[in-house]
C-alpha cells in the first residue's frame, strides 16, 4: 500500500521531472559581456551600423560568403561560400556551401544570396527624391520595408562597381562587377555583404523590424534587442559550422569603464569590452580575471589640413611627422603592448605588403631642419583635440605636442566635445587625430577609401593631391599585381612623405577583460567569435 | 485663483518655449548628428543621405520653424537614430527612472527632514555636529564616487547586491542609496538651518513663557514655519523625479530617461533630448505651482497678501 505523503511526493516528483529533463539536456554556459556600446544607429543592419562597437557582435548572428581568418593569419576563409575563383577581371565566381540554414529554419539558397546584394536590402534603385522621404522623413507613417537612404550610400561605397549576381545553379553564384576589381573577394569579406533570409525580410513588417532582427546564418540567433540597453543572443543547434559551445551570449551596455570592471570583478559579467591599458593591472590584480587582445586592423593616425596657412608648405608637415617619438607613445602610454606599424599598411597585404617601408624616424635635428628651410617663425597651429574619443587619446596628444614643441613647432590644443566640432569649417583646422581600419585585404580598403577621391580627407577638403587620386583610381581598377603594387609604393610615398595628409602613429590595440577561467582568444578585429573554434581549447 | 493660474501656466508657457529654443540652438550649432549616428568613418555619402532625409540641410530657422510647428500639432518628433516617435522613446524609460527617484526621495524625507530637525534641537551638542559632518560629507561627495564607492563595498568586495543593470529590485537598491544620500544631506542641511532660524523667533520664547511643553511649541509653531524654505527645496526634488538620475542611471547602467538624454545629446538626436526636456520643464514648472499653493497652505500672510504687496 501506498502512503498518502508517498503518493504526493511521487506526484512532485513526476511534476518536476520534465523541467528536469529540459535544464538536463543543455549544460552548455551562457556568457554575459559587458561592452560600452552595443550600436550607434540601435540597429543591427551591416548596412547601416557601420560602427566599431557593431562589428563586435554582428558575426555571431550573420555571415558573409567569405570570411577572414581574424584568430590566424588573417587569410581568406570559406564561409557560406565553399570555394571560389576568378572568371575574368569583373566577375567571381562562388561555390555555396549545401545544408545552410536560416534561423527561420530555411534553407540558403541562390535567390537569397542575390537578395542579399539585390536593391531590396542594398536599395540600389532608390531615388534622392524617394531618400527624402524615407524612414524618418514622414513622422507617424508606416515606411514599409524601405531602407533609410544613409543604406545604400553605404552599398554604393562598399561596392562600387557592382553590376550584379547571376545565379548560375541552385548552388553556384556570380558576383558581377561593371568596372575590373582586384578586390572583390576582399569585399565580399565586409559585413555589409552578410547573407540574409529573403522570406524573412519579406515577413517583416517594417525595415526597421528587420534591421532589430536579421534572420542569418550565424551560430547564435537574435533572441532580444533592447537598443542601447541589451542584445540577446541564443544558441542556433541548427548552425552549419556544428552546434555552438554556448547556451546564450547576452551583451549589455555599460557606459562607464569603472562599472564595466566592477561588474567583471563581482562575478556579474563574463567579459569587459573596451579596457583602456592603465586599467590592466586593476584587472589582474584579480586572480580569477585576466586581460586578453592585442593589435587589430587600424592604426592611430595625425591628420594634416593642408589648407592651413603653414601647413600649406609640405615642409612643415614632413616637419610634424620627423618630430614625434611613436615608440615612446607605444611604451609609455600601451606597455608596449602594439607597435609602430610600416605606414598605413597592415600585414594581410600580402603581395601589395611593401616590406621595406617605414613610418617617418624620430628626428628632431631634421624636423628642426625642415621648419627652417620652410621659414617658419612659430605662427600657432591648432590642434583640434577630443577627450579620449580613442583609448589614450589626450595623453598621446600630450607627447605629440611636447615632441612638436621640442623641434619648434607652436601647435595649440584646442578641446572639442564631438567629430563634427573637429571637422567644423568654423574658425581654422589644422591638425586632428583619426584612425583608419583596413576592412580588407588591400590598400584600397584604407589609403584609396579614407585618403582618395571618395575618401573623408578628400571629400571635406582637408587634403587632396591629384596625383595621389589619379593613383587611387589606378589601384581601384586594375588587376595587374606589379602595377597596383608601384601604384600603391607611389602613394605612400605621396601621403606620407612628399605631401603628407597624415602620419600614422601606432596600430590600435583592443582589450577585453574576462574570467581567467574562460578558453576564449580574441581577434585581430573588433569583432568577437563565440564558435566552437574559439571556445574551450587550450589556454 | 483664475488670475494666480493664469499668470503662472502662462509664465510656465514662456519658460518651456526658451528651454526648448535654447536647447534646439545648442545642440544645432555644436555637432551635426548625421556625422554622430553614422560615425566618423561613415561614407561621406551616407552622411549627406542621413542629412537629407532628416532635413538637416536646411537652414537652422527652417527646421526651428517646422520643429515648432510640429509641436504644436502634438508631434514632438522622431529619433533620428531608429525613427521611434520621440515621446514613445521617453515615456517607455519614465517608469525606470521613477522606480529610481521616487523611492529615493522618501528616502531623502524620511532620513532628511529628521536629522535636520533633530540637528537643529540639539545645536552645537556632539549629535548635532555628527549629523552635520555626515550631511557635509552627504552633499559634497559627487554620487559618481559615493555610487561607485557603493558598488566596491557592496557588490564587489561582500557580493551582496549587484553592481549595475535592471533585472531585479535587489538591482535598485545600491543606486536609491546613492541618490538618496545625497539629496537627504541637502534637506537635512536646509532643515536645521530653516528650525534654528525659527527657533530664534520670538513668538517660539513668548510661547515657552506662556508655559506651553516644548514638544507642543516645536510641533504647533516651530514646525509649520521652518516647513517654507523646506518645501521649496522638496518641490525642486520632486520637479527633477523624471530627470534626476542622469549620473547615477550611467554610473549603474539603469536604462532610465537619465541614460537616454545623456545617449541622446551625445547623439545630437534632437526630437529625444528636446522632448525630454519639455517633460522636464514641464514636471518642473507644476512642481514650482504646486509649492506656490501650498505657501499659501502653510503660511496665512501669503494666502491673504494683496496683489503686489511683494513675496
Amino acid at each position: 500500500m501506498i502512503a498518502r505523503r508517498a503518493l504526493l511526493a511521487t506526484a512532485a516528483a513526476a511534476g518536476a521531472l520534465p523541467r528536469f529533463a529540459i535544464a538536463q539536456a543543455d549544460q552548455r554556459p551562457s556568457v554575459t559581456i559587458a561592452v560600452q556600446k552595443i550600436a550607434n544607429t540601435n540597429t543591427l543592419e551591416t548596412l547601416r551600423e557601420q560602427s566599431n562597437v557593431g562589428s563586435r557582435t554582428w558575426n555571431s548572428y550573420a555571415e558573409t560568403l567569405i570570411d577572414v581568418d581574424w584568430l590566424g593569419d588573417l587569410g581568406l576563409l570559406p564561409s557560406l561560400a565553399e570555394s571560389w575563383r576568378r572568371i575574368d577581371a569583373r566577375s567571381l565566381e562562388l561555390t555555396l556551401r549545401d545544408g545552410v540554414l536560416f534561423h527561420d529554419g530555411r534553407r540558403m539558397t541562390a535567390e537569397d544570396v542575390a537578395f542579399s546584394f539585390g536593391p531590396e536590402r542594398m536599395g540600389w534603385e532608390m531615388s534622392t527624391e524617394q531618400a527624402r522621404n524615407l524612414f524618418g522623413g514622414v513622422p507617424g507613417q508606416g515606411q514599409g520595408r524601405a531602407a533609410p537612404p544613409e543604406v545604400l550610400a553605404i552599398a554604393r561605397r562598399t561596392y562600387p562597381g557592382f553590376e550584379k549576381i547571376e545565379i548560375v545553379d541552385a548552388c553556384t553564384v556570380r558576383f558581377v562587377n561593371r568596372t575590373p576589381d582586384a578586390t572583390l573577394e576582399g569585399r565580399l569579406t565586409r559585413n555589409t555583404g552578410m547573407i540574409l533570409s529573403q522570406a524573412a525580410f519579406g515577413n517583416a513588417a517594417t525595415w526597421l523590424d528587420h534591421a532589430r532582427k536579421p534572420v542569418g546564418t550565424g551560430p547564435y540567433r537574435v533572441a532580444e534587442f533592447r537598443p542601447d540597453q541589451s542584445l540577446t543572443l541564443e544558441a542556433f543547434d541548427d548552425y552549419w559550422g556544428g552546434r555552438p559551445p554556448l547556451r546564450r551570449i547576452r551583451f549589455i551596455e555599460v557606459p562607464e569603464v569603472a562599472s564595466r570592471i566592477n561588474a567583471l570583478l563581482s562575478g556579474e559579467v563574463d567579459f569587459a569590452c573596451d579596457m583602456p591599458p592603465d586599467q590592466v593591472s586593476t584587472v589582474e590584480r584579480s586572480a580569477r580575471h585576466q586581460v586578453v587582445g592585442g593589435h587589430i586592423m587600424n592604426h592611430r593616425l595625425t591628420v594634416f589640413d593642408k589648407n592651413h596657412p603653414q601647413l600649406a608648405n609640405p615642409l612643415i608637415r614632413r616637419a610634424f611627422t620627423h618630430a614625434i617619438d611613436r615608440q615612446a607613445i607605444v611604451d609609455a602610454l600601451w606597455g608596449g603592448r602594439t607597435r609602430v606599424p610600416k605606414g598605413l599598411q597592415f600585414d594581410f597585404y600580402g603581395a601589395m605588403l611593401q616590406q621595406d617601408w617605414e613610418a617617418p624616424r624620430f628626428d628632431l635635428a631634421e624636423a628642426r631642419r625642415l621648419l627652417r628651410e620652410a621659414g617658419y617663425r612659430g605662427a600657432p597651429i591648432p590642434y583640434r583635440l577630443l577627450n579620449n574619443y580613442y583609448t589614450n587619446q589626450t595623453p598621446t596628444a600630450q607627447i605629440l605636442v611636447e615632441g612638436w614643441r621640442a623641434a619648434g613647432l607652436n601647435v595649440q590644443i584646442e578641446m572639442r566635445e564631438n567629430f563634427p566640432q573637429v571637422l567644423s569649417r568654423d574658425g581654422q583646422r589644422g591638425v586632428r587625430d583619426w584612425s583608419n581600419s583596413a576592412a580588407y585585404n588591400d590598400p584600397v580598403a584604407s589609403l584609396s577609401a579614407q585618403h582618395g577621391p571618395d575618401g573623408q580627407q578628400w571629400q571635406i577638403n582637408e587634403w587632396r593631391n591629384e596625383e595621389f587620386g589619379s593613383l587611387s583610381r589606378l589601384l581601384e581598377s586594375s588587376v595587374d599585381l606589379e602595377e597596383r603594387r608601384r601604384a600603391f609604393r607611389r602613394m605612400l610615398e605621396i601621403a606620407e612623405r612628399e605631401d603628407p595628409a597624415y602620419t600614422v602613429l601606432h596600430q590600435t590595440v583592443n582589450l577585453t577583460a574576462k574570467r581567467r577561467d574562460l578558453r576564449w582568444a580574441p581577434g585581430q578585429s573588433f569583432s568577437m567569435d563565440f564558435r566552437a573554434r574559439n571556445w574551450g581549447g587550450a589556454a | 485663483m483664475f488670475r494666480f493660474f493664469g499668470f503662472r501656466a502662462l509664465r510656465a508657457a514662456i519658460t518651456i518655449v526658451m528651454v526648448v529654443t535654447f536647447a534646439f540652438v545648442v545642440l544645432r550649432l555644436s555637432g551635426d548628428p548625421a556625422l554622430l549616428i553614422m560615425s566618423v568613418d561613415a561614407p561621406p555619402e551616407a552622411v549627406a543621405a542621413f542629412r537629407t532625409s532628416w532635413g538637416l540641410d536646411e537652414p537652422l530657422w527652417v527646421q526651428y520653424v517646422r520643429y515648432f510647428a510640429a509641436i504644436f500639432e502634438g508631434d514632438l518628433g522622431r529619433s533620428m537614430r531608429d525613427g521611434r516617435p520621440a515621446l514613445d522613446l521617453v515615456v517607455e524609460r519614465i517608469p525606470a527612472t521613477l522606480a529610481l527617484t521616487i523611492p529615493a526621495l522618501f528616502i531623502k524625507l524620511g532620513l532628511g527632514i529628521p536629522a535636520g530637525i533633530t540637528a537643529a534641537l540639539h545645536r552645537n551638542s556632539l549629535l548635532d555636529r555628527t549629523v552635520m559632518a555626515l550631511a557635509v560629507a552627504g552633499f559634497t561627495v559627487p554620487s559618481f564616487v559615493l555610487g561607485l564607492l557603493l558598488v566596491l563595498l557592496f557588490a564587489v568586495q561582500l557580493g551582496w547586491l549587484p553592481s549595475g543593470g535592471q533585472e531585479s529590485w535587489r538591482h535598485a537598491i545600491l543606486p536609491v542609496v546613492t541618490l538618496g544620500i545625497g539629496g537627504a544631506a541637502v534637506l537635512a542641511r536646509f532643515t536645521r538651518s530653516a528650525m534654528l532660524e525659527v527657533l530664534g523667533q520670538p513668538y517660539i520664547r513668548t510661547a515657552s513663557a506662556k508655559g506651553v511643553p516644548w514638544r507642543q511649541v516645536v510641533r504647533g509653531h516651530a514646525l509649520p514655519n521652518a516647513a517654507i524654505p523646506t518645501v521649496t527645496i522638496i518641490g525642486f526634488m520632486v520637479g527633477s523625479l523624471i530627470a534626476g538620475a542622469v549620473v547615477v542611471e550611467s554610473v549603474f547602467s539603469w536604462p532610465g530617461v537619465g541614460r537616454l538624454l545623456v545617449v541622446a545629446v551625445a547623439n545630437r538626436d534632437l526630437a529625444v533630448v528636446q522632448c525630454i526636456l519639455l517633460l522636464v520643464a514641464a514636471t518642473m514648472v507644476t512642481a514650482n505651482m504646486i509649492v506656490d499653493l501650498l505657501y499659501g497652505l502653510l503660511d496665512p500672510r501669503l494666502r491673504n497678501a494683496p496683489r503686489g504687496a511683494g513675496g
